[in-house]
């Protein structure tokens, strides 16, 4: 069968002073029509240049330098800028990562659809917003022509994605490219847009190329896969072939470090919880002055405890409350009512003069690793933050800096540096050393992890679970993956709106949900069964 | 730093504007050594025009040397609009920083006060201001700092709205941090920036209204500044045109430099434009 589209010895080169001369080097790949390709990789691999290639939507001072990608027989680096935007939308479409910043927030979405069909076909407003409401249906969406009257901000992430795939469909590409469409949403949301997509290629016959650095999303899409490492493919075959029985150590390294979901740790033996907390309450009030004010129940009555030396996860989606709590653990939160018993005195209402002292003795890892450090302040400086905030001399911080950075795993060297010199993970491990210098007892992990590769994720997982053997401390682990929930927890507890739905040891509650709810979050990992145990 | 420098030095414009800035600063400074007799000493004829033997730019109404008055009316100029300009960012980063960081009623309350200056016609509260404190050099300044530390205050307000809900601001208050070592090492030079352009802009617009009020008599009187003279010198504007255009020339030269230097600043230290 002819290819759909031929990319052929794709060179992509980055602007003189880059760490290295080509994004892409030398990359050949096809797809067929009526097939799913996935590219995987981890960041910096060149997946999403080679996308962007595509579509002629490369950064400024980034260009193709040579190497032809033939759509349909013609070559689209060569084509006019006319002719491109004809090819752009009608026959090759794109989705981004981020819904919400690919989408105008100023402007409805039945406009913003419309607009695009309208841009390329000369038919009336009216006719367009009927076919617009007929695609926002057949993506799964209900009461399309509410939908069509509201904006970005009013709709959820899921929704936003699924409009976003509504406008790429509008005009009937031929091929769809999806670079991390899932990767900003939850695990269950995920699934859903997993779904949708390939049902919508099964009932369109299109082709899709679909970029991902998780092999557990690859098992559930792929027809065909093809793994990218320094812009070049090194391996590349049918899915099961690839899956069942992948050739490259890369490949294979790659497909080990995605968390199965299969939980491994025993619970630990319960002694006298360091941290017990009782039916705490946190409402956020929304609205006023015209609306009429109305109270969310954001953390509704939860009660937990947690000993020396084990991780309760907390699992659920966006939503669910789980963030809040923590920060209520943690008091950047005060909570409405309820008791937190840390260590024998009441922490849920302590005034902050009196908290000081105790705020050291637990400590957070935040989720966002770019905005969780100081832009202007050196790695040292940010690691020895708290220790001098609490007194302690700074020759003594500095060496135990050193120590504390040695242990995360990075060189004490790096001191001096900016956080804009280090990558996601190795932010996210100056994040561990900040809250570690203060030597706590607990620490609370806030979605460590979502904002980094699978391999990253694996390694980062590995030094948290070191880092609470070591050192004897007791974790509260914040997640909406079940998968990284099944690898470093002992315990885990689902909540949904604010409640507990469902609690218990790990293995437990991963061999028999007793909830309806934790079974879905169960069913939407990702490539469940389909991977190769290597 | 180095990308600082490349940015700034990227474009003419505040190459321009910091030479001319330097320039008047040295003349600033070194006016008594190259004119050790002070400007009010009369050194001829009344309005002889810029050339005439000894006076490079003619002399005013009194018979005064321009040159000379020149020279130390930059001293004036640039002493009112730096101090003031420090004052007003003194008050308006400490009123900005504590309503933008804490929020709630005393974001209101500050704000509202904010408010208050903002309304009034901020020269004719100045010249009230000016007038009930006698006028001198200090209440100058004082009254130049008490109506320009608003928008200040805005600019640090809005920049602390939006990085206090940064998440290392959190990680500082998990690190049991106190709230005045959070605003002044974790947000504050995060702030910088956007308050160095502004700070960069105001001193040229404080040396504006220094010269109205000069221009209106309200400036002190032992000193002569680049308002004062084109005050003094209003009624020969028909017959000796140099009296008063060489200050309005000197004023708009070093209003220009400075605003060239705040655009400089303004691109240099945008993240978007380095790398």
């Amino acid at each position: 069968m002819e290819p759909l589209i031929a990319i052929k010895d794709l060179i992509v080169s980055l602007p003189p002073g880059a760490d290295r001369a080509h994004a892409v080097d030398g990359v050949s790949l096809s797809i067929l029509p009526n097939e799913i390709l996935c590219i995987v990789g981890e960041s910096g691999s060149g997946k999403s240049l080679t996308a962007h290639a595509i579509m002629r939507l490369l950064p400024r001072g980034v260009s193709a330098s040579s190497g032809e990608i033939l759509f349909e027989g013609t070559d689209v680096l060569r084509l006019s800028p006319s002719a491109m935007r004809k090819l752009r939308g009608a026959g090759v479409a794109m989705i981004f990562q981020d819904p919400m910043a690919a989408l105008n927030p100023v402007v409805t979405i039945g406009k913003q659809i419309t607009e695009q069909i309208r841009a390329h076909r000369a038919i009336s407003e009216k006719a367009a917003l009927e076919q617009a409401a007929g695609l926002l249906a057949e993506m799964g969406l209900k009461d399309p022509k509410a939908l069509l009257k509201s904006f970005p901000h009013q709709l959820s992430g899921g929704q936003r994605q699924r409009v976003m795939i509504a406008m790429a469909l509008s005009l009937s590409p031929k091929l769809l490219i999806a670079d991390e469409p899932t990767t900003a949403l939850d695990v269950t949301t995920q699934a859903q847009i997993l779904k949708l997509i390939k049902r919508i290629q099964t009932e369109r016959q299109m082709s899709v190329l679909f970029i991902t650095h998780d092999f557990g999303v690859v098992a559930d899409m792929a027809d065909r896969v093809a793994v990218m490492r320094h812009g070049r493919v090194v391996e590349e075959g049918g899915a099961s072939d690839v899956l069942g029985d992948p050739k490259h150590s890369y490949t294979r390294a790659l497909i080990a470090a995605v968390p199965r979901g299969e939980s491994m740790l025993q619970p630990v033996a319960q002694d006298a919880p360091l941290l017990s907390v009782k039916d705490l309450a946190k409402n956020f009030r929304r609205g006023g002055f015209f609306s009429g004010a109305s109270a969310v129940k954001a953390v509704d009555r939860v009660s937990l405890t947690l000993s020396r030396g084990e991780t309760l996860g907390i699992v659920g989606e966006s939503g669910s409350g789980k963030s809040t709590l923590a920060r209520c653990v943690i008091r950047l939160l005060d909570p409405d009512a309820g008791e937190m018993l840390f260590d024998g005195a009441d922490i849920a209402h302590m005034g902050e003069r009196q908290l000081r002292p105790l705020r050291r003795r637990i400590q957070m890892v935040f989720q966002d690793p770019f905005s969780s450090l100081n832009p202007r302040q050196t790695v040292g400086e940010i690691v020895i933050a708290g220790p001098r905030a609490y007194g302690e001399d700074m020759k003594e911080a500095r060496s135990r800096a050193a120590d504390i950075l040695r242990l995360v795993g990075l060189n004490p060297e790096t001191m001096h540096r900016f956080p804009h010199e280090f990558s996601g993970g190795q932010r996210q491990r100056i994040g561990l050393a900040r809250a570690l210098m203060l030597k706590p007892d607990i620490l609370i992990a806030d979605e460590p992890v979502s904002a980094l590769d699978v391999t990253v994720q694996a390694q980062v997982l590995k030094l948290l679970d070191d880092v609470r053997q070591q050192m004897n401390l007791a974790m509260l682990f914040i997640t909406h993956d079940m998968r990284v929930a099944a690898q470093v927890c002992h315990r885990v507890m689902v909540m949904r709106h604010g409640q507990v739905v469902e609690s218990g040891p790990t293995r437990e509650v991963f061999a028999a949900p007793s909830s309806e709810y934790t079974r879905s979050l169960l069913a939407a990992i990702p490539g469940r069964g389909k991977l190769a145990s290597v | 730093m180095k990308d600082f420098l490349r940015v700034f030095f990227s474009r003419p414009i505040p190459l321009v504007g910091l030479v001319i800035f330097a320039v008047i600063v040295a003349l600033a400074l070194l006016a008594p050594l190259l004119f050790g007799r002070g400007p009010f000493i009369i050194v001829g004829m009344p309005l002889l025009p810029p050339g005439a033997p000894g006076l490079l730019a003619g002399s005013d109404v009194l018979g005064r040397d321009m040159a000379v008055g020149l020279a130390y009316g930059a001293r004036i100029s640039l002493l009112v609009g730096i101090t003031s300009t420090l004052c007003a960012v003194g008050i308006g980063v400490l009123l900005g920083a504590v309503a933008g960081y804490y929020g709630g009623w005393l974001d209101d309350l500050l704000m509202r006060v904010t408010e208050f200056f903002q309304i009034i016609p901020s020269f004719v509260l100045l010249m009230v201001l000016v007038a009930f404190l006698q006028p001198s050099l200090s209440s100058t300044v004082i009254g130049i700092a008490l109506v320009t530390w608003p928008q200040v205050a805005r600019v640090v307000r809005g920049e602390f709205l939006s990085l206090r809900g940064r998440e290392f601001v959190q990680a500082a208050r998990t690190l049991g941090m106190r709230d005045a070592r959070i605003i002044f090492t974790q947000v504050l030079p995060n702030a910088l920036p956007p308050i160095i352009v502004v700070g960069s802009m105001m001193v040229g617009s404080a040396i504006l209204t220094e010269s109205a009020l000069s221009f209106l008599g309200l400036g002190d009187p032992n000193l002569l500044s680049w308002g004062s003279m084109i005050g003094g010198s209003r009624s020969a504007m028909w017959v000796a045109w140099w009296t008063t255009v060489l200050p309005g020339l000197a004023i708009m030269i070093t209003v220009l430099a400075l605003n060239f230097i705040g655009d400089g600043l303004n691109d240099a230290l945008n993240p978007r434009r380095r790398r």
